[in-house]
């Protein structure tokens, strides 16, 4: 099967503490893969690094065939990959339409454009309302992103990410601060949108990480413990004693 | 069609009508007024274009309105066959250039560090223009004689008559204007627009901030000198005033008082700038302390600036959408 | 003594008096900024104010000793009126508007200081005790200056042993270093916004006073000083005191012995390297890394 992206020996260290190490792993096409661990095992960081905001300190990391260890951001996001971040980081000025025509624009390589009128461009319009209506945010097209609710901001994070179109889409912990209801729409919105991509999300809800993912990989102390099946997961000793019986007993 | 977009007709034409006409009806000394709001009105919009589109607080823009002023002004005053226009091309392009140049080191710093090294930047071209007696004169200044237009058909106009001064500048006040609007209306300008609200998000969807932020910052650098150069024609002079850190302070002044969140925020403030220093001055002398205490009148109660007196729920529909 | 380097060790005690004045207005720019995130404009206003203080004091009163305690409780005061009624107001509307409202009250100060004592600068007497000259290493140097330096230096000392030894001093350092949590530390915020705020405005204030009887007392003298202290916290860092004091003696070498080597251009390599500095290393030479 091909490989989306890979990490090879990955570590980070930020002066003298190391937040990750020799992290090594696979990512398939069409796979939905989740991250998880207690907090401070490293899962944003190693986010931050395959997105391009950190330099790993040791290791590369190959997303398309490509070495983009060292990418810059946007350059990396170019290339097909997408990701949302775990407190919302919207543009909240602007309305939802635009928040997500902002993304658009990026997606067909526009960003440059100063010939044609912004609004008069057709194709963009209409490819953002189809966004917005897919996730259902129609009813709050025009409305500035920060007078959303939280759930509602939490959707437009999502609709950011995924109106770039993008090969491989990494989800922060979209589901955080959401109760049990919204909880499981979102879950059904994230399964039924990335049909066809590749996804990673980090998540703490077990029910929906044991749900959605084909394959799990668990972080402790910035080190990769396991990865496998969620049966595999779930029966590993190591794993159970680090991780999941703290959140069984914690549930 | 809508009773907002009348309303906004009625009052662009009107507005344009009483420009046109002024010359006319006026005096020249308010015809020099209005020449003079014109130029500063350039200037302010393409301040408003690094701070309030793209968020870049610069505290030396008068780098560039002087790099377009001593261009034009050594044009003027040495290679006396190069055509207006042209000149006033050179200028235009001296400023993106040095825009470019400057940019390239300002543009990755946000903030207070951004302003710094933008002041810096003004600073040392300022200090560039008073000691470099040869190329300047230095604080002594060059005085210039103000070429004809020549036209196709027209012919040669002189711009030593007031009026004609006028017209030229308002068209060429008003074209870069209009083109700087319409620019911002492109996906280039809302690019602009992403860096204020967000760069860091916008690099997380594929925007390259250096380079978007490159790129107004020369457009911005490139209008500012073109107000120099016209700001010369007009003085007659030029001299290190057009370069310090006055000329920097005034147009950060108008744009805040006029208000950033809107295009129009900064025309009206030049407007009001130097409509009310021409009044209060005749007046008194302490006008600059006026001014100051205004400025900081505008900036704890008036967040929006004067344009946003405009604005309010009932008058929603005077001026265009509040980008803010 | 070989005359060359007496020249060049006069220069170099010029640069040091310069280079102390400076220190004590930019020590309390930087320190405002570190703690409060705020670039107060207005803060080498209090350094204008405080010399045209120390003016009046001395012309009407004849007594400089008195504008030392007068013009920093003066400048002081006017800072703490600045921090409580302006600054705390557009701290609500963000770092701009506050950076933007400093700018505002210098201009202010500037013009006020015009109107109240006209444009042409006022030579302040030196007091007359310390009016002689002394002989240092062979050469005639005026007392004053060497008072300038030891008095900058004292009040540096003292400073220093405040910020380190008092209870005050260390929150004060924390406040600087993770403005974030001094909430958490429990310390009236607002209380120490406004005592550290009025202290940085009476030391420039002191700084002012000092400087008139050495560079007389006029109007661009604030934006001088302004300028000074932007290339000094940009070499030094924002925040750091040690940084702010390196820099500091830098500036004032570098206006002596620029001025001797190359008079036309000296004022170019201090904005050179500024934005030598804020291309390669912004946080300044001290400064944390962002």
């Amino acid at each position: 099967m091909k490989k989306i992206l890979t990490l090879k020996n990955v570590f980070k260290d930020f002066s003298g503490l190391t937040v990750l190490s020799g992290i090594t792993m696979e990512i398939f096409d069409g796979e939905r893969h989740a991250i998880i661990g207690p907090n401070g095992a490293g899962k944003s960081t190693l986010f931050n690094i395959i997105s391009g905001l950190y330099k790993p300190s040791k290791g590369n990391i190959y997303f398309l065939d490509k070495n983009i260890t060292g990418w810059p951001i946007n350059k990396i996001t170019r290339l097909g990959l997408s990701r949302s971040f775990q407190i919302v980081n919207i543009f909240p000025r602007m309305t939802v339409f635009e928040n997500v025509r902002n993304a658009v624009v990026s997606r067909f390589n526009r960003c440059f454009n100063f010939i044609t009128l912004l609004n008069r461009d057709v194709e963009i319009k209409r490819e953002s309302d189809r966004v917005i209506d897919l996730l259902a945010l129609n009813d709050v097209r025009n409305v500035p992103a920060s007078s959303l609710s939280y759930g509602g901001q939490r959707k437009l994070e999502l609709a950011l990410a995924l109106a770039l179109d993008p090969v491989l889409i990494m989800l922060d912990e979209p589901t955080a601060g959401l109760n049990t209801e919204e909880t499981r729409n979102a879950m059904q919105l994230i399964r039924r949108l990335t049909e066809g991509k590749t996804l990673i999300i980090i998540e703490h809800d077990m029910e929906v990480v044991f749900n959605l993912a084909d394959r799990i990989t668990v972080l402790n102390h910035g080190k990769s413990l396991a990865t496998g099946t969620p049966n595999e997961i779930q029966e590993n000793q190591e794993v159970n004693e680090a991780y999941l019986r703290r959140i069984k007993s914690a549930a | 069609m809508s009773h907002r977009r009348t309303l906004q007709l009625v009052l662009i034409v009107t507005l344009v009508v009483l420009l046109l006409l002024l010359p006319k009806i006026f005096p020249t000394i308010y015809i020099n007024l209005f020449i003079e709001i014109f130029i500063f009105a350039l200037f302010a919009v393409s301040f408003n274009l690094l701070f309030g589109y793209c968020g870049l607080l610069p505290f030396g823009h008068a780098a560039f309105f002087g790099v377009g002023a001593y261009t034009a002004g050594i044009i003027f005053n040495r290679l006396h066959d190069i055509p207006l226009p042209m000149t006033l091309l050179m200028a235009a392009l001296s400023g993106f250039l040095t825009g470019i140049f400057v940019g390239i080191f300002c543009v990755r710093l946000r903030g207070a560090y951004f302003a710094l090294i933008s002041l810096a930047f003004q600073m040392f071209l300022f200090t560039l223009a008073w000691k470099w007696r040869a190329v300047t004169k230095g604080d002594d200044g060059m005085g210039i004689f103000r070429p004809e237009l020549h036209l196709p058909i027209l012919g040669n106009i002189s711009m030593m008559e007031i009026s004609n001064l006028y017209y030229f500048t308002l068209v060429v006040v008003a074209l870069g204007i209009f083109t700087c609007y319409l620019f911002l209306k492109t996906p280039l300008g809302n690019s602009a627009l992403c860096m204020r609200e967000n760069d860091f998000r916008a690099s997380f969807l594929g925007y390259n901030i250096f380079l978007t932020k490159l790129i107004i910052f020369s457009v911005s650098a490139l209008l500012a000198a073109l107000a120099g150069a016209l700001f010369v024609l007009f003085e007659e002079f030029v001299v290190t005033s057009s370069i310090d850190i006055n000329m920097s302070m005034t147009v950060l002044v108008m744009s805040i008082i006029g208000g950033t969140s809107n295009f129009l925020g900064p025309i009206l403030g030049a407007t009001f700038y130097i409509v009310f220093q021409n009044w209060i001055s005749s007046i008194t002398h302490q006008w600059w302390l006026i001014m100051g205490i205004l400025f900081i009148v505008v900036i704890l109660y008036l967040e929006g600036g004067l344009i946003s007196l405009f604005q309010m729920e009932r008058f929603r529909f005077w001026v265009g959408r509040r980008v803010k | 003594m070989d005359a060359l380097i007496k020249t060049y060790m006069l220069q170099g005690m010029h640069g040091l008096v310069y280079g102390m004045l400076v220190f004590l207005v930019a020590s309390g720019f930087t320190l405002v900024f570190g703690m409060m995130n705020v670039l107060n404009i207005a803060h080498a206003a209090f350094y204008m104010l405080g010399a045209y203080i120390g003016y009046t004091i001395s012309n009407h009163l004849n007594n400089f000793w008195l504008s030392l305690l007068i013009g920093p409780l003066t400048v002081g005061t006017i800072g703490v009126i600045i921090e409580r009624f302006f600054l705390r107001r557009a701290h609500k509307l963000g770092h701009l508007a506050e950076f933007l409202l400093t700018y505002g009250l210098f201009f202010i100060l500037c013009q006020l200081v015009i109107i109240n004592w006209g444009s042409i600068p006022h030579p302040v007497p030196t007091p007359i005790l310390l009016a002689e000259n002394i002989s240092l290493f062979g050469i005639s140097y005026p007392l004053y200056r060497l008072f300038i330096i030891v008095f900058s230096f004292l009040v540096f000392l003292g400073m220093a042993l405040i910020l380190i030894r008092t209870r005050i001093g260390m929150i004060i350092r924390a406040a600087v270093s993770d403005p974030d949590m001094i909430g958490a530390l429990g310390t009236n915020v607002q209380t120490l916004f406004m005592v550290v705020f009025g202290g940085g405005a009476a030391l420039a204030g002191l700084a002012g006073v000092i400087a008139a009887p050495f560079l007389n007392a006029y109007p661009s003298m604030g934006l001088e000083m302004l300028m000074d202290c932007f290339v000094i916290v940009i070499i030094g860092g924002l925040g750091s005191l040690l940084g702010a004091f390196v820099a500091s003696l830098m500036i004032g070498e570098l206006h002596s012995f620029g001025i001797l080597w190359i008079p036309r251009f000296a004022m170019v390599f201090q904005y050179l390297l500024m934005v030598i500095v804020l291309i390669v290393r912004p946080t300044g030479l001290f400064g944390e890394k962002e």
